[in-house]
This record gives C-alpha cells, structure tokens and sequence, in this order.
C-alpha cells in the first residue's frame, strides 16, 4: 500500500487506500486512527461525537448506505402519518462539517490481530481503535420456509428501507374486510413496543380505509412492553379489531407457507391477506465472523468502555450488544454512543472521561393523537448495566397529554436525528 | 476540580459554585457540562430551535438549576424529566445548567 498515490489511483482512492483519501492529509496519518462501521443511529452518534470528544483523532465511518432509513418511526409511515423522505437521512453533514471520514462500502471482515478490515470490494482498511455497530440479523431457519425470497411476499419491515415501502404498498392494496397478521418475535428483540406500535398504527389506517379489516397478533411471548397501554389503546381506538393471540394459546411459531399467505405455530395454522412476519434476532453477520458475539448470537462487552470482552480494542454499541438492561432501541444505541466515545476520546487523548449517563427514552404512537412515552435511567452496578429508575405514561393521562405526547414526539424525532446524523 | 468534587460530594455544589469564579476551573466544569449535555440532545435540539419540544439553551442559569430540582423532587410534573434530573447528582445539575445556559442559538443555516 506504501506505493499508493492520489494520482496514480484516482477516484478510487476511497475504496483502495485511506491515505491516499482527500481529508486523509499526511499530518493526521500519526493521529490514532479510529473507524467506525455501521452508520445508523449508534455508529454515526458514535462518529459524530468522537468528532468533538477527541479533536486530534482520525475518524472513519464505514456505512454501504448513502442514505439511512431510520426504523423509529416507520410505523408512522405505514399509517400514512410521515413522509418515507421524512425518515431519510444522508452523513454529508458527519463528512463536512465534523470531519469524519465516511466511506460508503461494506466492511465484510476484521482481523483482530492485525488491526484490520476487510472491504466487499478486497480493500483493507487499518484501525488503531475499532467501534462495531453493526445493528441484527435475522436467524436464519429459525422458522421453516421464511427466507429473503419470502420475505419479498411476507416482509418483515423490520430494517427499515424498501421492506417499509413493500409493507405499505401491501396495506394500500388490500380490500377492506381483510386481515393482516403481524408475528412478533421472543425477547430480545430490536425495538420491544414496535411491533405493537405497528398493530397500533395500522389499525389507524385500517379505521380511516378499511374501517372492516382486522388485525391478529401471533407473539411468541405471553407478555410484552408497555402492554396495559397498548390494550387500554387498542379498546379506546379500535375495539374489536386487533386481537392479540400469545404464545401460550398458539404455541411457538414453527413455518411459514408463502403461496398460501399462512404460519404455522405447533397448535394452528393462521391465513391472512397481509403477513408481517418480524423474525427472531441476532448481531448482524459481521459481529459473527469476527468473534465478537458469543453463543446467544449477541456481543458481550464491558460496561464501561463497551470495548468487547472478546477481542481487544474493539468496541461495540447499539442493538447487537449485551447491555443489562437496556433494550434494544435506537435511544439506547445513541447513549451507548456517546458514553462509548467519551471514553475512546479518555483512552486516546487523555480527554475527561465523565461519570457514565445512560438513558432511553420511547415515544410510542398509539393512534394519531395519542402518543405515550417511557424513560429509563440505568446505572453500572457490578459490571452490569442496571435499570435505576423508570417510569411510563400512565393509563388515565388527559386526551391533552397524550396529543401533546404525540408533538413531543415528533420534537423528538427531529432533534434526535440531528444528534445522530448532525 | 473534577477529582476534589468526586471525593467530597457533600460540599460539591458549593465546590462548582465558588469554582466559577476561577478560570481554570470553570473550563473543567464546561467540560464536565458538555459531556452532560450530549444527554440532553438525544430530545433537546440544541440550536435553540422548538420543534415540539422546548429549546434548554441560552436560558437563565438559575432558572435551568431551579427547573431540574424540580423534575427531580417531582414538583413539576414531567416523568421524562424526572428521571433524567434524579439520574443526576447536585453537582451535574449545576455543571449542565452552567454548560446550556451559556450557549447561544446557531444561526439560520442555509
């Protein structure tokens, strides 16, 4: 790689060699290079305040994606609520105004030992320090018949992209006094009130179109987030159309038949015109094939630093981790973060660790004029991140609380992609 | 700064407030305030811009102390807040109200 000028290499030089990058100038080549890979809201928060954390350091971000469909919130699409372009976001501001290196590729191998990543296309990209985060996977054959192919007739919209668009387009295109069957998946699971918020939200939908449609929950649990909520909402908003089957009634869900639109559980077959299927998780594949996830298919880390406890100085934030308590959320993912980068910026630079602060925060949209929240305090007791306080909306809340819900969230939502993508 | 108002917590909001004063100390707790305030951004855009929920910068700094105390004691209601202000010791709370009140909104960008 010594030999590898701009000139000779062009345009390329990005895919091909980080020195020869503009913005790579020889003076930083002696600052500690960190990269970061994984641009949704836990890499790109990580990237953005690493920036202002740690001033004298060479930061990478490694994301395929020129522009970033945030999950949170696409629920709101599908009830016609928000624009698709209203959940999109780019990294030119992370790129222009912080400095961050962003290179749009996909890191499909680390080598630990030498400190190194792996492009598709064969480049290899140094680091000193490593932040992985590289969001979940579904688990392959975990349920019988439902694979990428299925997906595309049965989607589960649960990474946010063309899956949302397929989803919605499916909700516009069936007849009024249809079904559509959500199956949610066993704990833990990315964004635990988000597939009852879709219930929620379509049900909005269906009550505006489709007022005769119905909704059926297949859960492989008997119990889930913020349930009393959410049922006390679904009878206020849309008696008689969601019903919600758990586990212990239906058995667990076993396989999907995609041409008869139908899932399999170990008592029932169940048909519907619309099948949501959000399967069961894990780490995402790069976690995987680098060592860092252990046998449950998530990554442990310390939790402190977030550095792995399985490789060296490599760290790991967002859904894919072992964290206490903390769900698995984009709030919670953007708070790692930022715990995650101040104490990369102590470790390189010398910079004021601060006391670890880590929060999450839910807005949940439980019909257009009705959103509630959650907030979670968590503190590091032995080694382990521990709720320290929590609190939810509270089931008789004023109509005016819960409209007034539903405009903090939209705040919400604004002001957190700011933090997340500047 | 930091280290002395760790190991004395009882006297540590007294420590930041007489801690103002000197130069080399108020950088610590800006420093200390920033970090804190990375917090606050996650729902709080900190341009000063109200986009349904209230901007927290460039207000009075007493005013942003007296608001916390009371979310934390639950006088005012609020359970978001609440649990953010109860998360934090009496020290972060002076620390982060000295760091948002000194703030000024971004100009209007292009």
């Amino acid at each position: 790689m010594s030999g590898c000028t701009r000139r000779a290499f062009g345009g390329l030089a990005g895919a091909l060699c980080l020195a020869c990058v503009p913005g790579f100038a020889a003076e930083r080549r002696s600052a500690p290079r960190v990269v970061v890979i994984g641009g949704g809201p836990g890499g790109a928060t990580l990237a953005r305040y690493l920036a202002v954390a740690g001033k004298a350091l060479n930061i990478t971000l490694i994301e395929p994606k020129k522009r970033y469909t945030t999950c949170f919130s696409s629920n709101l699409y599908l009830a016609g609520l928000r624009s698709f372009d209203s959940l999109t976001h780019g990294y030119e501001a992370l790129s222009d105004r912080y400095g961050i290196h962003v290179i749009h590729d996909r890191a499909v191998a680390i080598d630990p030992a030498a400190k190194t990543i792996r492009l598709i296309g064969g480049a290899i990209v140094p680091y000193d320090r490593l932040v992985v985060a590289p969001g979940i996977a579904f688990r392959e054959g975990a349920i019988a018949g439902y694979d990428e192919a299925a997906a595309e007739i049965m989607p589960h919209a649960w990474m946010a992209g063309a899956q949302t668009k397929l989803l919605r387009r499916q909700l516009e295109a069936m007849p009024d006094g249809g079904t559509f069957m959500l199956a949610a998946p066993a704990n833990p699971f990315r964004c635990p009130p988000g597939p009852y918020e879709r219930a929620s939200l379509v049900a909005a939908y269906f009550k505006q179109h489709k007022p005769r449609s119905k909704i059926l929950i297949l859960d492989a649990k008997d119990d889930f987030f913020e349930q009393d909520l959410f049922q006390d909402a679904w009878n206020r908003h849309y008696p008689g159309m969601i019903e919600w089957l758990p586990a212990q009634f239906i058995g667990a869900i076993e396989a999907v038949d995609v041409r008869q639109r139908s899932i399999k559980t170990a008592t029932q077959v169940f048909k519907a015109d619309i099948v949501n299927l959000i399967p069961p998780q894990m780490a995402a594949s790069l976690a995987q094939q680098a060592g860092l996830a252990d046998n449950s298919g998530w990554c442990p880390i310390d939790s402190v630093t977030f550095e792995s406890t399985l490789q060296r100085d490599i760290h790991l934030v967002g859904d894919a981790i072992i964290a206490g308590d903390m769900p698995k959320s984009a709030f919670a993912a953007n708070s790692q973060a930022k715990a995650c980068a101040f104490a990369i910026a102590g470790a390189l630079t010398g910079a004021d660790s601060p006391q670890q602060f880590l929060f999450n925060t839910c807005f949940t949209v439980l019909a257009p004029d009705d959103a509630v929240s959650d907030a979670i305090s968590f503190r590091n007791v032995g080694g382990k991140i521990s709720i320290e306080e929590i609190l939810f909306s509270k089931l008789d809340d004023s109509a005016a609380t819960r409209a007034q819900g539903m405009r903090e969230s939209n705040g919400w939502y604004d002001a957190f992609t700011r933090d997340i993508f500047g | 700064m930091t280290v002395a108002t760790r190991r004395i917590p009882g006297i540590a909001l007294v420590a930041v407030l007489v801690c103002l004063a000197a130069q080399p100390c108020a950088a610590a707790t800006d420093a200390q305030g920033a970090q804190l305030a990375a917090a606050c951004a996650s729902c709080h855009r900190l341009d000063g811009r109200d986009s349904g929920i209230p901007p927290v910068i460039g207000l009075d700094e007493v005013r942003i102390v007296k608001s916390l105390w009371a979310y934390r004691s639950g006088q005012r209601a609020g359970p978001i807040m609440h649990v953010v202000a109860a998360a934090l010791s009496p020290e972060q709370i002076a620390a982060v109200a000295h760091y948002l009140a000194g703030q000024r909104p971004a100009p209007v960008q292009r």
